[in-house]
């Protein structure tokens, strides 16, 4: 087998192998990679940052176990932004899966407060500061249903507890009371949003997407029906570097210590992609 | 009757579905209210009953006759009977009627969805990226002007949104920002128009009665 051939065939084990060496070691030995933020990101944080102080910041947890490594760190940082802020925070599920990561998500940065704070004013309180409202099935039901009323669509929590008697939720009726939804998600629900319940009620509507699916939201930003959109690891390493120079909150920056991994892994694919172009022309030159 | 009766709800259905947004009347609203927050929960409960008893059915089915990989169907079964159990009687984090520890070792649901179900599904699209790779080395190839058109274009906004694209060129984010925002929505809207069309079309046919392919079986 000559040179030319060995471009073209490379063994996919080959492959398999350079990609695992060049994810793994950026993860082993972790450093954080600061990144420009884009016009979409800067757009989305400035709309988190310009909730009136007397509506809420409704976040829809719609990503997996699949998709949590890029849109975790999203979740993260905006509410880490939000609750420096004191926005008050509603938080749900479309879907019954994302359901335990959502939990997750807002214990860590629940706890990440609670343990810096001095008296309960300074702390983030269940039913004051924010509530976790669970899932409904179908996805459409609770969208359109809270253009209407909110405790009626969720009448119990996630942990159980009557909507109805939660201090946030005297104060909080319907999307009237609700600055901004950010959707986070690996799927179709931002497209529900703006089509339901933007459409509909005037909801203001941010995105948080997987970067497979950015291409499908870039006409709804122009257009304005989006408030922001980030867009995978570098769109969360984006949000991560606002909330770090703007609020200086110095926290685990989950996706900048993820981006060398893709970047080398990119490159990777790049290089591969080229070499078998180089081959391919060479070949074709010779016939 | 068994053809005709579900056509008849669908079209009701359907033109009491489009009507609450273009009638603000309250009894138009209210009346769509309730079919949305009451009657729509009611139907997908129903589903979920339906979809979990095939699901079901389909594996009894595989076990009984010895199918292909049909000793994976006992773990599917298994672990659903098992994790709705605990999920039923052992609450969210372990605050059920039903013990969800032995010791140290909790298995409440979280707990088994975090160390059981995200690690799963987190290696299953991880492995993703290395078909990926692989097929496109294998296939992504300069063969005509549009492929290399596609293949500068994935190049520049690979490049773009990586930290390494601004410290090659400060202008090859904005370069890669500026391929998404223009071309990129141009063929996007008009996908989108052609989408939004068809749905319509087939959505009116369906309404009227005149797509029936829904309902299963011959004509």
């Amino acid at each position: 087998m000559n040179l030319v051939d060995l471009m073209l065939k490379i063994d996919r084990r080959i492959i398999y192998l350079v990609l695992a060496v060049v994810v793994i070691l950026p993860l082993i030995i972790p450093s954080v990679q600061h990144v420009r933020v884009m016009p979409p990101v800067e757009k989305l944080y400035n709309a988190v940052d310009t909730i009136p102080v007397d509506k809420v910041l409704m976040i829809d947890f719609d990503y997996d176990p699949q998709t949590q490594p890029e849109l975790e760190p999203m979740a993260l940082a905006i509410l880490r932004h939000a609750f420096k802020k004191r926005i008050k925070v509603l938080a749900l599920s479309l879907y019954v899966q994302p359901l335990g990561l959502a939990k997750a998500a807002l214990d860590q940065v629940v706890g990440e407060f609670n343990a810096e704070a001095k008296s309960r004013a300074d702390s983030i309180i269940y039913g004051r500061d924010y509530i976790f409202l669970g899932w409904q099935p179908p996805p459409l039901v609770p969208i359109l249903g809270m253009g209407e009323s909110i405790t009626n669509v969720y009448k119990k929590d996630y942990y159980g507890n009557q909507t109805d008697t939660l201090p946030l939720m005297k104060r909080v009726k319907n999307y009237n009371q609700v600055g901004l939804l950010i959707c986070i998600s690996s799927g179709d629900p931002p497209l529900w949003w703006v089509g339901y319940a933007q459409n509909r009620f005037g909801l203001k509507v941010g995105v948080g997407c997987t970067a497979v699916s950015a291409s499908d939201y870039y006409p709804y930003l122009q257009t304005g029906q989006f408030s922001g959109l980030m867009v995978g690891m570098k769109g969360a390493a984006e949000y991560e570097e606002l909330v770090e120079t703007r609020l200086a909150i110095y926290k685990h920056r989950k996706a900048s210590t993820a981006l060398p991994s893709l970047t080398y892994a990119h490159l990777v694919m790049m290089i591969f992609i080229i070499i078998g172009n180089i081959g391919y022309f060479i070949k074709r030159r010779k016939k | 009757m068994t053809r005709t009766l579900p056509l008849i709800l669908v079209f009701i259905f359907g033109i009491l579905g489009i009507i609450p947004f273009v009638v603000p009347h309250p009894v138009v609203q209210n009346s769509d209210e309730f079919l949305r927050n009451d009657l729509l929960r009611i139907l997908a409960a129903f589903a979920l009953v339906l979809g979990l008893g095939s699901l079901l059915r389909v594996h009894f089915d595989k076990i009984q006759h010895r199918r292909e990989n049909w000793e994976y169907s006992w773990v599917l079964l298994i672990t659903f009977f098992v994790t709705s159990i605990i999920g039923l009687f052992g609450g969210v984090s372990g605050t059920g009627p039903l013990p969800t520890k032995i010791g140290n070792f909790p298995f409440d649901i979280q707990t088994i969805y975090l160390h059981v179900e995200v690690p799963l599904g987190a290696t299953m699209f991880a492995l993703l990226s290395f078909f990926m790779a692989s097929a496109a080395y294998r296939s992504f190839r300069a063969r005509s002007a549009e492929a290399t058109l596609l293949l500068i274009s994935a190049f520049v906004v690979m490049l773009g949104i990586l930290p390494l694209g601004n410290q090659i060129s400060p202008h090859l984010p904005s370069f890669a920002q500026w391929i998404m925002d223009v071309p990129n929505v141009a063929g996007k809207r008009g996908i989108a128009f052609g989408i939004a069309l068809g749905s319509l079309a087939t959505a009116l046919k369906i309404l009227l009665g005149i797509e029936r392919s829904w309902l299963g079986g011959g004509e």
